[in-house]
């Protein structure tokens, strides 16, 4: 069993290994209780990475509990369907983040409240799910089956070809960017879109992803 | 130093998974190695029949872990080539017979006595998957040039990668260049784009692997089918030999410009 510790800039990663959850829990508390950790741990933002390991609402609670006693939130959690599903279900009984204002968006559309992003440096395969209360940018591609769910933009160094929702709490200021843009279903706001059906993937040509006109659009992305 | 222990799996199932364990087998006794294949998908027993093992069986994979056999007794050995051996799954039970530490334990021990323990992965992603991947130092990732079926192997190497093993590495099973050719079947280009991992080898297409799965009798056994000395490349490469990639002609190759020039 291995819980991994790592600062990054948008929040403590918090990697859970195997291993019995009652155990896992346990060490986890530990290790928040060590004496010359307190500090260091005290409010930070956590991105929990849970891997193959389907985390349930009632294992998700006890950890938002354990957070909480260290003034710790749980912004992001990257794993399975079922525990991104878990994750769902916890932040919809809880009070919205603070982080949802809505503001203008400026000429480039970029909402001016984005807050801290995710950046995810490999490839988002089928059955990965990243979720983030901000702004994610993957570098890499989204694989068909992958799911990436942001309230602010989603950026794509890379082919984005799963499904992508920007803005997802309603914010229809989010953009999605990709290099290649062929996504299998593509959300900002309350507004659905998809890939025309005639769409070669491969072509290497960056596009951007924006709602205009009561519709989602889909312009190069220049300048 | 012991041996490795590899994991053939692939998430969808029927795209070739015991097919490519017999044979890497074969291919690697005949180069001298010390091979026992582990048939892990316990219920649904297959990979004596591709071997021709199958009316030898006295004991199996849930019998040794058990302890009602020891692990001498349960291994089958392969009278066509001596450091072949099998140890078969159980027919009677089902995938929650085993548990991940035992796999790992089982596999261990085999390790001290031979240079390769190929685990055959049921299909899936639950236990029998998750169980087969435990032991694994290496997992090979056998994939058909169907959307589906990359689909289901991308799922699959999202989760070998969660594991923190070696990155997975790819064979592409059933390729038929003729097909590609015609815009008809994804390319190996198209599969390594977006499974972006190491490919280890392709197989092209091959029907005496259908007459060879039913007498029991792997195509890699002899030199002249073209599956089979694919499959010996592979086993070369799994050796740590560096063995050039084939040209498989998916744009126009030598044998199909000698029979477009009969045709004419």
């Amino acid at each position: 069993m291995t819980i991994s510790f790592k600062g990054t800039r948008e929040g403590l990663l918090i990697t859970l290994g195997e291993g019995v959850w009652h155990d896992v829990l346990n060490e986890l508390a530990a290790q928040l209780n060590r004496p010359s950790a307190q500090s260091f741990f005290k409010g930070a933002r956590v991105i929990l990475e849970t891997g193959a390991r389907p985390i349930a609402v009632t294992e998700l609670e006890e950890l938002i509990a354990l957070f909480a006693q260290h003034e710790m939130t749980l912004t992001s959690v990257m794993g399975e369907r079922q525990t991104q599903e878990a994750f769902d279900q916890v932040q919809a009984s809880l009070p919205p983040p603070e982080s949802l204002t809505r503001g203008n968006a400026d000429e480039t559309g970029v909402p001016p409240d984005a807050t801290t992003a995710l950046l995810v440096h490999r490839t988002v395969r089928s059955g990965q799910v990243i979720r983030h209360a901000g702004t994610v940018v993957v570098i890499g591609d989204v694989n068909p089956g992958a799911e990436v769910i942001a309230e602010g933009d989603v950026i794509v160094w890379g082919k984005l070809r799963g499904v992508v929702h920007a803005g997802a709490s309603g914010n229809e200021n989010a953009i999605v960017g990709a290099l290649v843009l062929t996504p299998t279903q593509l959300r900002i706001g309350g507004y659905i879109a998809r890939a025309p059906d005639d769409r070669r993937s491969g072509n290497w040509v960056a596009e951007i992803a924006r709602v205009r006109g009561e519709q989602i659009i889909v312009e190069l992305w220049s300048a | 130093m012991g041996g490795q222990v590899v994991t053939i799996t692939s998430g969808k199932g029927g795209v070739g998974k015991t097919t490519a364990t017999a044979n890497l087998g074969v291919a690697l006794a005949r180069r001298g190695q010390r091979v026992v294949c582990i048939d892990a998908d316990i219920g649904l027993r297959n990979l004596d029949v591709v071997l021709g093992l199958e009316n030898r069986i006295v004991y199996d994979l849930v019998d040794v872990i058990e302890g009602r056999a020891k692990l001498r007794q349960g291994l089958i050995k392969d009278k066509r080539l001596p450091e072949l051996h099998l140890l078969p799954a159980a027919q009677k039970r089902d995938k929650t017979a085993v548990t991940d530490k035992q796999m790992i334990k089982l596999c261990d021990d085999l390790r001290k006595e031979f240079d390769f323990v190929l685990v055959d992965s049921p299909a899936g992603i639950e236990g029998g998957f998750k169980y087969s991947i435990a032991p694994a130092y290496q997992v090979l990732i056998v994939v058909t040039p169907e959307v589906s079926s990359v689909r289901d192997a991308d799922r699959v190497i999202g989760l070998v990668e969660a594991q923190e093993k070696s990155s997975p590495r790819l064979i592409i099973n059933r390729m038929r260049p003729s097909m590609v050719r015609r815009g008809e079947m994804l390319a190996t280009s198209d599969v390594l784009e977006i499974l972006s991992i190491e490919l280890l080898g392709i197989v092209p297409e091959d029907e005496a692997i259908i007459t060879s799965t039913n007498k029991g009798h792997p195509v890699a056994l002899e030199d002249h089918s073209p599956a089979g000395a694919a499959f010996t490349r592979i086993a070369q490469r799994m050796m740590g030999e560096d063995v050039a990639f084939q040209a498989l002609d998916e744009s126009g190759g030598l044998l199909d410009r000698f029979s477009r020039l009969f045709r004419r």
